[in-house]
């Protein structure tokens, strides 16, 4: 053998050795979640219950439903529309560990997409999981990317075309859940989930809908409710009483031309009212420094701290940070609040969602005190 | 100084020791940089973040793999030559108008793709033969390609860094058209004159024809150009008819392309154009696994954000000069949009956003041509088979500078551009 072999053996040795380590911490993403469901919950099943078609795939995802035996409003509530905005995932999960139903029904989808839970997005460097203390000791959750796994759905398009839209987005949308909407039975993988989930609101006759996201602090729409233009005297009344409790949010239509989105595709193809809340997450901002749990967790960034001082640029960020625990509890302060403006606009109609933990609670105590 | 900083320069300093010092390839030497960026960082070796970020370039790695592996076997069917040799024998006399009808000739698969590299890979390749032949010298043609590629990734009707863009601001992919073609059309035709003038004298068109490969045309006929007008058909019919012809992907349009082209033309040794074709594209791939490490222990480290907090926090009279440094020294049209793009839009939120974002992505995409990765350049040099891509950045300074300029002028004037535009 001459000496280029050699020098080949060994960078061929170092590349097993090197694939090893990073495909167990690749394989470890896919190992679920664990909920421990509230006993109030009164069914579990799976998102493929209304799409045969993505049975046994990274598609298919536990649905939780809470049921009163009073007849009332249908809600609907998805986290992890977006793996990588975790107080979605996470205010989810408080709800069906939490809250029992008086009224009506509660239906609740915590990782709406699931296969990107098993995935992280190529440079941006994101953490995989992250660990709360919980009542019960230290639980791990996965922190995943913004779409599908690639693995689930390849290669992107260079241009992503909308079903039956025809707008153009860039090929990355194409695994994007929130631009999926209202989906395609016989389309691609993130199109028959889009569509499993409108299926899922028109089955279960849902009469208001939510999809939490988190956004990064430059974007314009953030702590926001954004809505259909249906909703929007709900979400005006909702938006005065989270006012009154100092908590700000601005009120967004929903664009009637751009397509794929929940509040618009939900709001045009069914008769359900959805929202879509956003808080301010740093971990996902292009400004954000050192990428790490302590970020995602803490929300603090001295790029943002400086960022936010900058009169050229809007940036949403508090001065102590955005962490977990304050993302979370405004997310359930949103859900409350508009489920109440629902009930006063719809007193025929109504639903009662009892032990949804209170905003201030969240933050005194920390949200892993609200998980088992 | 900030940590940032430091792990910035740290990786920089290693980058430039091992290409220049250990002559090390440049993947090879943007990995290491990664590394010890990491472990300046506080990072450890990450060996999950190292792996993560080849990905990062994945799919743009197999486009190049496969493109390689098509024009290898074009070239060896003769159509190549034919293509160069007709070309100046038809239009040797209009060296003005051949200049310009090149330059949109290789714009059009970006335009169709948005995909830059598409253009050095597939047009770019068929021309370089015939624009040497003219006189531009080796480094020029690669410059004057890479721009076109620039330009062409630019154009309408697909600009991915808009999308870009548009995604992060929810802006939709609508409208763009004018403001794009204003952009790139004027801006490509001054590229092309600044070429032709500069280089291309009194043409000698027999001694030109003489060291070009001979046409084929007269032995293969029209099936000759067969492989080109299925790859190029089915990039077009994508776009055009997408309810018609699936998007199969760029990697197997090539693929399909090729195997097409064994038959079309002089006989093909496939084993061994293929393997040609890969050994040539390694060193590029290389640096893209290279790039995609290096980008991601930016973000880890916080080096990313760095550099966009520093552009936004530049004062007034430093803002634009910032921009239009700042955004192509993210080595990439993709990041720059994305990391640097987006908070942009937001700092300049009240002019014409359309036309701000359209400049915006004109600027980002001059970073395709940029190092460390300096993708074009690297493309168009092995290309021409040039061993200093750094030449082809070199030769294309002027109309970089025009670029840019036209780019800042045009978020400056945004507004007015606008009402102009309805």
């Amino acid at each position: 053998m001459q000496r280029h072999h050699y020098t080949a053996l060994a960078f061929l040795f170092l590349g097993v050795i090197v694939s090893a380590i990073a495909s167990r911490d690749f394989l470890s993403m896919r190992a679920p979640d664990v909920l421990y469901p509230s006993r109030f919950v009164t069914k579990t099943g799976m998102l493929s219950g209304y799409c045969p078609d993505i049975h046994g795939t990274y598609g298919d995802t536990p649905v939780y439903y809470f049921e009163s035996g009073q007849p009332g409003a249908t809600i609907l509530l998805l986290g992890g529309t977006h793996p990588n905005e975790s107080a979605g995932f996470i205010a989810a999960a408080v709800l069906v560990e939490n809250v029992r139903l008086a009224k009506g029904r509660l239906i609740v989808v915590p990782q709406a997409c699931a296969s990107g839970f098993t995935a992280t997005d190529p440079l941006e460097a994101s953490p995989m999981s992250f660990t709360l203390t919980t009542r019960s000791g230290e639980r791990v959750f996965r922190s995943g990317a913004r779409g599908g796994n690639p693995i689930h759905q390849w290669p992107d398009p260079l241009v992503y075309r909308h079903y039956p839209s025809g707008q153009q987005l860039s090929g990355m949308e194409s695994r994007n859940l929130n631009r999926s909407y209202p989906g395609n039975p016989n389309g691609t993988f993130m199109e028959k989930n889009g569509h499993a989930l409108l299926q899922l609101i028109k089955t279960e006759k849902v009469d208001i809908a939510f999809d939490l996201h988190e956004a990064a602090p430059e974007v314009m729409i953030i702590n926001a409710i954004i809505t259909h233009e249906k909703g929007s005297d709900i979400a005006a009344t909702a938006v005065l009483n989270l006012e009154l409790e100092d908590l700000k949010y601005s009120l967004e239509l929903s664009p009637k031309n751009f397509h794929g989105l929940s509040h618009r595709e939900w709001g045009d193809s069914a008769s359900v009212i959805p929202f879509l809340m956003e808080t301010s997450n740093p971990i996902q901002g292009r400004l954000r420094g050192a990428t790490n749990v302590n970020l995602l967790l803490n929300g603090k960034d001295k790029f943002y701290s400086i960022a936010s001082q900058l009169t050229n640029v809007r940036i949403t960020y508090e001065p102590d940070g955005e962490p977990l625990s304050l993302r979370v509890g405004r997310h359930l302060q949103g859900f409350r609040r508009l489920i109440e403006s629902y009930n006063e606009q719809h007193p025929d109609n109504t639903a009662i969602v009892e032990n949804i933990p209170e905003y201030h609670s969240v933050i005194e105590r920390g949200v892993g005190n609200f998980l088992k | 100084m900030p940590l940032e900083l430091i792990i910035l320069l740290s990786m920089l300093a290693v980058f430039a020791g091992g290409v220049f010092w250990l002559k090390l390839p440049s993947g090879v030497a943007m990995g290491a940089a990664a590394v010890v960026g990491a472990l300046v960082g506080g990072q450890g070796i990450p060996v999950r973040h190292l792996v993560e970020g080849t990905f990062g370039y994945l799919d743009a790695m197999l486009i190049i793999a496969t493109a390689m592996i098509f024009m290898k076997v074009v070239e060896a069917t003769g159509a190549l030559g034919t293509i160069s040799y007709s070309m100046i024998k038809s239009l040797y006399r209009y060296p003005t108008l051949l200049m310009i009808l090149v330059a949109f000739f290789v714009m059009f698969p970006g335009m169709m793709t948005g995909l830059s590299s598409a253009c050095i890979l597939t047009t770019g390749a068929l021309v370089a033969p015939a624009l040497v032949g003219m006189g531009i010298p080796a480094a020029s043609v690669g410059a004057f390609i890479a721009m076109m590629a620039v330009f062409g990734m630019i154009a309408p009707p697909i600009n991915i860094p808009v999308m870009i863009i548009g995604g992060g601001v929810d802006m939709p992919y609508v409208g763009f058209e004018k403001p794009l073609i204003m952009l790139t059309f004027p801006l490509a035709i001054a590229t092309a004159l600044y070429y032709r003038f500069r280089f291309i004298r009194k043409i000698n068109v027999d001694e030109i024809l003489e060291k070009l490969p001979r046409s084929v045309y007269a032995k293969h006929g029209i099936k000759l150009f067969l492989p080109l007008f299925i790859v190029i058909g089915l990039m077009v019919g994508i776009r055009i008819a997408p309810d018609a012809i699936p998007d199969i992907g760029i990697p197997l349009i090539f693929m399909i392309g090729a195997v097409v082209g064994i038959r079309t033309g002089e006989k093909v040794a496939v084993i061994d154009v293929a393997r040609t074709a890969i050994r040539e594209s390694l060193p590029v791939l290389g640096i893209l696994a290279g790039v995609g490490m290096f980008v991601q222990i930016m973000t880890l480290t916080g080096v990313r954000g760095y550099l966009a907090v520093s552009a936004l926090q530049l004062p007034p009279e430093f803002l634009y000069p910032g921009i239009a440094l700042i955004m192509p020294a993210m080595g990439s049209a993709y990041a720059a949009s994305s990391v640097i793009g987006v908070p942009l839009v937001f700092v300049f939120l009240g002019r014409n956003e359309i036309v701000v974002t359209s400049a915006l992505s004109l600027i980002a995409g001059i970073g395709d041509l940029m190092p460390p990765p300096s993708l074009l350049c690297v493309f168009a040099a092995q290309l021409l088979g040039i061993k200093n891509h750094f030449t082809v950045l070199k030769a294309a300074a002027v109309p970089i500078v025009i670029a840019l300029l036209a780019g800042v002028l045009a978020i400056i004037f945004a507004a007015d551009i606008g009402s102009l535009l309805k």
